[in-house]
């Protein structure tokens, strides 16, 4: 192998010059990117807000939180509406203090940076609740892409993106390490009664699908490779994971910065193409699927595969009865769904999640908003990559916790890492007893084979 | 009964209105075709549901309250809601009614119009009060959404009384003056208040309903096996 084929990512050890205070000079910038971000939807999002409140009850922030009366939707997405009011609103550029237009200056710039990075996750619910369809997803993204411009990004968030590009995955994880942990998992699953046969084949040419992982699973949760590999063998679905883009990871979606978004997007692209596999698999996990499926198309151009993921997958899966599955291994535990904002609301994916739950269990207790109408876990967003907001996330979470309570279920399903992690955080926190699992968890100990 | 207004009050009825008409129309123009120029984000991926049945269907979205949380959860609001908008509706259809064609302000339709315009009056207050008192609401409340909201009570306030003057025989009374004058102010000042959000509106609600209408999560009705786990 070449030194060149073996190199990942940029491999040009990019460092972005993130600062702690906005300058005047960074106002000035920003003042000078801003036209570049108004597409149609942000600026009908940030024109179309009538101040009606009716998303008020909508956000898990405000829900959570209600005596801080700042966290309602339209008051933070204000906080950037004001600026853009103060330079294309027609009465906002004569009197801005009748519309609440206001200059952007450094006290509304942090005020924004506090709301648009701290206080929401992008998580669309407040969409879903606006009679006049202000995109709250596209909105934050934009403020928040034009403030990363000039370097006022939480530094956790962007050290895990320029990881990403430097590496070409966003834990670091070294070619040869990654597929080490590949084949120790392969020797895992061989040990497993009736699996002595079973593959975690790594870069096999003209693979049907192309699974892709988040690096928590080869960093820290191996288990849940182990589970999904099983299924998948047990199926006989033809997969390969490739050595090189495995990452179906993009904090780019996060931090708003399209360059490294169409990157990373390219790089996976190019792999699949490398491959030649006819499905891109989005594995399990939120805003990598919604990444994969419904943004790589537009920041690439297109794509000449297809992009599913293994919610789908594994649904297909159990309505063709390629799966055996025992119910009774699960006897004595109870279920709920913790659907991921950008799974179900953002991604479309709301009923496979519960046809492969109860091919495996008779005891699925729905949570009371569930689907499209689930509130946020808190986790979005790229919050857990954001310390400095800790608390607030985990006060935000309370709705979510109080809704798990009360299904009385004693395991949580998901199927999305930073999902997982914020409810394991919550649960903890509001003292629930359960355990956060996802769906090949779920299907893997139940399999007959 | 046919009432007549006098030739000065026609005059502020029909030529200056249109002149303040034809403001707006302009202003709108500009205002949609501003927005029309903005780059509409691409959609490549594969879709799973139907762009233009989405955008549709959230267009239609402000007829079907069961469509949402919130109004699901406060049909009150929503019963306000769409009496107020009808009651603008009427109010401003008025205007246009009475100068052009009297004959169809008949004693009862004009009742309905009072109906309306006293309703909306009433949950306009309703509305002044809300925004005043409950603090989500005005921490996000500008100057503007009070005038607006002030604005457009105190005009069902004058459209009820000049038309209840109008029912009785008296078309050409001060009310009727200040309903028209208010009127005009309307059609001059609306382009540039939040007033101006119906024009707003249908873009805010196609792009939803492409965005969500792609994705299946919306229309979920539409047919697509490759898709459809059903
Ligand atoms: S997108 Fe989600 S987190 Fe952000 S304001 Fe809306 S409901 Fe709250
Ligand atoms: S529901 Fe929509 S229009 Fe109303 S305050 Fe919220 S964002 Fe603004």
């Amino acid at each position: 192998m070449s030194e060149q084929a073996d190199r990942l990512g940029a491999g040009d050890e990019r460092k972005w010059p993130t600062k702690s205070e906005f300058t005047p000079e960074m106002l000035k910038e920003m003042e000078k990117l801003l036209p570049g971000k108004l597409n149609r939807v942000v600026a009908a999002s940030l024109s179309g807000c009538i101040h009606c409140g009716m998303c008020s009850d909508a956000c898990h922030y405000s829900v959570s939180i209600p005596e801080d009366k700042t966290l309602v939707p339209a008051y933070k997405a204000d906080r950037f509406r004001k600026w853009y009011k103060s330079k294309y609103d027609w009465l906002g550029q004569i009197f801005p203090s009748f519309v609440g237009a206001h200059k952007l200056d450094k006290e509304l710039a942090d005020d924004m940076y506090d709301k648009l990075w701290g206080a929401c996750t992008m998580c669309r619910r407040c969409t879903f609740n606006c009679p006049m369809g202000v995109d709250y997803g596209m909105l934050v993204r934009a403020a928040r892409g034009l403030m990363q411009q000039v370097g006022r990004v939480p530094q956790h968030l962007q050290d895990t993106v320029d990881t990403h590009h430097n590496s070409g995955n966003n834990m670091a994880v070294p070619r040869d390490e990654f597929i080490e942990t590949m084949e120790w998992i392969e020797e895992e699953l061989q040990d497993e009664e009736g699996c002595e046969n079973f593959k975690i084949p790594v870069d096999k040419k003209g693979a049907q699908y192309f699974l892709t992982l988040n690096p928590r699973e080869p960093k820290y949760y191996p288990l849940t490779i182990q589970a999904s590999a099983k299924v998948l063998n047990a199926a006989g679905v033809d997969f390969t994971i490739s050595s090189r883009y495995w990452d179906l990871t993009n904090y780019a979606l996060f931090n708003g910065y399209d360059p490294d978004a169409k990157e990373f997007s390219m790089w996976q692209v190019e792999d699949v193409k490398r491959l030649g596999c006819e499905y891109l698999l989005a594995g399990e996990c939120g805003h990598g699927y919604r990444s994969l499926r419904w943004e790589l198309p537009n920041w690439v151009g297109g794509v000449p595969f297809k992009i599913t993921s293994m919610m789908e997958l594994l649904a297909k899966l159990v309505q063709q009865r390629r799966l055996k599955l025992d119910k009774s291994v699960w006897k004595g535990h109870r279920f709920t769904y913790h659907d991921s904002c950008n799974i179900a609301r953002s991604g479309g994916i709301m009923e496979e999640p519960r046809i492969i739950i109860n091919a495996a269990t008779d005891d699925f207790v729905e949570m009371e908003h569930n689907r499209e109408n689930s509130y946020c876990c808190g986790g979005g967003g790229g919050a857990l990559a954001m310390p400095e907001f800790t608390p607030r996330r985990i006060a935000a979470g309370k709705i979510k916790a109080d809704e798990i309570k009360a299904t009385g279920a004693d395991i949580v399903l998901q199927s999305c890492h930073n999902c997982t992690d914020q409810l394991k955080e919550i649960i903890e926190h509001y003292h629930i007893k359960a355990k956060v699992m996802n769906l090949a968890e779920l299907l893997a100990p139940a399999l007959v084979i | 009964m046919e009432n007549n207004v006098s030739h000065a009050l026609h005059i502020l009825e029909e030529p200056v209105q249109y002149m303040a008409l034809g403001f707006m129309a302009l202003m709108y123009i500009i205002k949609i075709s501003q927005m029309l120029k903005k780059p509409v984000p691409p959609e490549k991926a594969e879709l799973k549901g139907d762009r233009v049945a989405g955008a549709f269907e959230s267009l239609l979205n402000v007829l079907k309250p069961w469509s949402m949380e919130s109004t699901r959860k406060n049909p009150f609001f929503y019963v306000e809601f769409m009496i107020f908008h009808i009651g603008v509706a009427l109010t401003i259809g008025a205007t246009f009614l009475i100068p052009l064609v009297p004959v169809v302000m008949t004693p009862v339709v004009s009742k309905v119009f009072m109906l309306f315009m006293g309703l909306a009056f009433l949950i306009g207050l309703r509305r002044i009060y809300r925004r005043l008192t409950v603090p989500e609401i005005r921490i996000i409340s500008s100057p503007d959404d009070f005038f607006a909201i002030t604005l457009m009570t105190v005009f069902f306030a004058v459209g009820f009384i000049a038309m209840s003057l109008w029912i009785q025989g008296s078309p050409d009374t001060g009310w009727m003056w200040v309903f028209f004058l208010m009127t005009t102010f309307f059609l001059l000042y609306v382009p540039f208040s939040k007033i101006s959000h119906y024009v707003l509106y249908p873009f805010g609600r196609i792009n939803f309903g492409r965005t969500f209408g792609g994705r299946g999560v919306m229309n979920k009705n539409v047919k697509n096996p490759s898709w459809n786990p059903k």
